[in-house]
């Protein structure tokens, strides 16, 4: 996340009006000070309703377009706000207040002792009422949205998720160097807020993978060191990627757009089925889900390297069939919503090879995972120096 | 005794993305692809003009499109299942009201194929039935085959329009009666998934083709498998008779064409002017006495081949 946009979020929430005399050091402290503040006077009074206003993400696909300034996945909807009353209109939205009065309370403690919790603390401290795990998770990140923050902000913390391994150094804004150069070592990526500084001289090339199974075989045999292809750097966060493991690569992409010469060109390694090419779009353009923060977590330059149904075909002859695997119904609806609802894959979108890949899949109807190209003559490492070096 | 086949045109980038079927009448070419578009192509001017775009037919993009045997009416199947009906005047196509498909038409429909007629529509589903509509009466469902539910990718309407031949991804090829309703044969011969079968014109043979690379051809009226051609490296995607029978038209993933005399069995003329797949080959309406062929795929254009005469 850039200073800029931190600047951005922060007049915003100073607009919202206040009517305590405190001064707020943060959005967040601002938000549950008020927010809790007028709950509590509402319950003092005989008459009261007390109530918590949030503001939707966007959940309309119609609303959705590539932005050509920015080339992030974003929204047109408009800001929309929805209160929930207690007891309200009926025991649902009676539920809803409480459960996000219930997380609320639960932040505010986090917030102001000081201390990380996670989503699943949460969840645990009552299960009968939130009812399920994804209760709390939309509140979380629905009160963040509310907030103008992100989650760390929150001090909520999912379960670190991504891996990283490459021949690059960080400076962090205590000082403190990290030197990632010549480790193999897991690394799990960094908060991006920790960073001052990423040192990327020498690296020619980010690639984003999707199976952490295929990351440990390549950091295993240090190919981010021995690379035909260069000194690189190796991302992955398991399948889709959480908010953390796209700020870091958007990190490392925005700090690669300030060098002079030799940048390090980005690339994805993704699995040849609808999912692989929903979490390349993910990283290079953003989710639906997010739609709002898109702008600061989007990657224009990934590139394609793989997996691509024409190559595995032409490649699967020595292989023999069984690398390819028959879409199933849940593919092949997925593909047909992708194609039809998201402007990524529009007709007149900014990816046309990647619709007619997903148009290609359907007709042959078959998919393929990354690992077969450890089939592949030479390996995965000469596959892999191939691609990058043809770039 | 090899044949030649020249070169003599191109619609070059007819479409920006893969070109995934084509289907021809007397006078025009129609092609298919992954844009919302239908283009026609003239096949009487030499040239090959475009004479006719038929824009947001199918949103998502369109697999199959095919026509009748006078070319009065065309139906295309879009990615997202649905099913438009074209008539043609005077060279100009646009949607035929007066026909459809019945409502309750399954989305899973995936290959489909026009009686000489026009009346008749037949399909396979992505659940291996093969059904048959009545166009001209409301589209009314006629016909229902169950085979054991492997993939339908393919299929085909006899010209005489008594038997279905259908492919499916299991290696399964099936010809039913249109008359009984009954399924006289299963053939065996191809173990992986089938891609291509189409009916000679005098219904003797039927071809089939797909991730094997050979092409098979059997005996409509014994079941047998008759012949095995041989000689294509890739997977093979699409397979259609030449207007008097005398030649097998087929091309594959890798981007070659090739031509089998069906008299001696063998590949008499091979083409390859592109790596990139060739999802569809189709001949072409005899033009006085050039006989000639259209191939497209995934360099997005349409190539056309004349027979070389004389000589």
């Amino acid at each position: 996340m850039t200073e800029s946009h931190l600047d951005d979020m922060e007049a915003e929430a100073f607009e919202l009006p206040t009517n305590i005399t405190t001064i707020p050091q943060t959005p967040v402290h601002s938000y549950i000070q008020e927010t809790l503040a007028a709950i509590l006077d509402e319950m003092s009074s005989p008459e009261g309703q007390p109530s918590i206003t949030l503001r939707q993400r966007g959940k309309k696909f119609a609303s959705l377009f590539i932005n050509p300034q920015t080339q992030a996945l974003e929204t047109s909807e408009m800001q929309t706000y929805t209160t929930y009353r207690w007891p309200g209109r009926d025991g649902n939205e009676a539920w809803r207040f409480t459960v996000a009065l219930r997380v609320l309370a639960a932040i505010a403690e986090a917030v102001q002792e000081g201390l990380v919790i996670s989503k699943r603390d949460i969840y645990y401290s009552d299960p009968a009422c939130f009812g399920t795990q994804r209760t709390v998770d939309t509140l979380v990140d629905d009160l963040a949205h509310t907030m103008g923050v992100d989650r760390a902000a929150l001090y909520v913390e999912a379960a670190a998720k991504g891996l990283v391994v490459g021949y690059y150094r960080i400076i962090t804004r205590m000082d403190a160097v990290v030197d990632a150069r010549f480790s193999n070592q897991d690394t799990l990526v960094p908060r991006t807020q920790d960073i001052h500084e990423v040192d990327l001289a020498d690296v020619a090339w980010v690639l984003v993978l999707e199976k952490e199974a295929v990351y440990r075989r390549l950091a295993s045999s240090n190919y981010h060191i021995r690379s035909a292809a260069g000194k690189g750097i190796l991302v992955t966060a398991k399948g889709y990627p959480d908010l953390n493991t796209r700020a870091f690569v958007r990190k490392l992409f925005d700090h690669s757009r300030q060098l002079t010469h030799k940048r390090p060109q980005f690339y994805a390694l993704v699995d040849g089925d609808p999912d692989g090419m929903a979490i390349m779009a993910t990283y290079k353009y953003g989710s639906v889900a997010f739609a709002h923060e898109n702008r600061n977590l989007n990657v224009p330059g990934l590139h394609w390297l793989g997996l691509k149904i024409p190559d595995v075909v032409a490649g699967a002859d020595p292989l023999e069939d069984n690398t390819l695997i028959r879409l199933t119904k849940r593919d092949r609806k997925k593909i047909v919503a992708m194609l039809s609802r998201n402007p990524i894959w529009a007709a007149d979108g900014p990816e046309p090879e990647w619709r007619i890949e997903l148009q290609r899949l359907l007709i042959l109807n078959v998919k393929a995972e990354t690992e077969i190209l450890y089939d592949m003559e030479g390996g995965l490492s000469q596959w892999l120096d191939r691609k990058l070096s043809s770039r | 005794m090899s044949k030649q086949y020249l070169s003599c045109g191109s619609a070059d980038n007819a479409h920006p993305v893969d070109i995934f079927a084509l289907a021809v009448t007397d006078k025009q070419i129609l092609s298919a692809s992954g844009t919302s578009s239908l283009k026609v192509h003239s096949t009487t001017d030499p040239d090959f003009p475009l004479v006719q775009s038929i824009d947001g037919a199918h949103k998502v993009g369109c697999h199959h499109v095919v026509t009748n045997g006078n070319g009065s009416r065309a139906v295309s199947i879009g990615f997202g299942g649905e099913i438009m009906i074209w008539s043609c005047h005077d060279g100009v196509w646009a949607k035929d009201e007066g026909a459809s498909v019945n409502k309750a038409t399954p989305a899973d429909v995936w290959a489909i194929a026009l009686s000489e007629d026009g009346q008749y529509l037949a399909g396979v589903t992505q659940d291996g039935h093969i059904k048959v509509w009545d166009l001209d009466t409301n589209g009314e469902e006629i016909r229902d085959y169950e085979t054991k539910g492997s993939f339908g990718t393919c299929i085909d309407l006899s010209a005489d329009g008594r038997f279905i031949a259908s492919g499916h991804e299991n290696g399964s090829v099936y010809i039913f009666s249109t008359e009984s309703g009954r399924m006289p044969f299963s053939l065996s011969g191809l173990v992986k998934p089938v891609r291509a079968v189409a009916f000679s014109p005098g219904g003797k043979f039927l071809a089939a083709a797909g991730d094997s690379k050979v092409i098979v051809l059997y005996d409509t009226s014994s079941g047998e498998q008759v012949a095995s051609l041989s000689g294509h490296t890739a997977w093979v995607m699409s397979l259609s008779w030449s207007p008097t029978g005398e030649y097998l038209l087929s091309g594959s993933f890798d981007g070659k064409v090739k031509v089998w005399s069906i008299d001696t069995r063998a590949c008499v003329a091979t083409h390859s002017e592109t790596d990139k797949a060739i999802w569809s080959v189709k001949w072409l309406a005899k033009i006085g006495r050039s006989v000639g062929f259209a191939t497209a795929g995934a360099n997005r254009s349409i190539s056309f081949y004349r027979e070389a005469t004389g000589g």
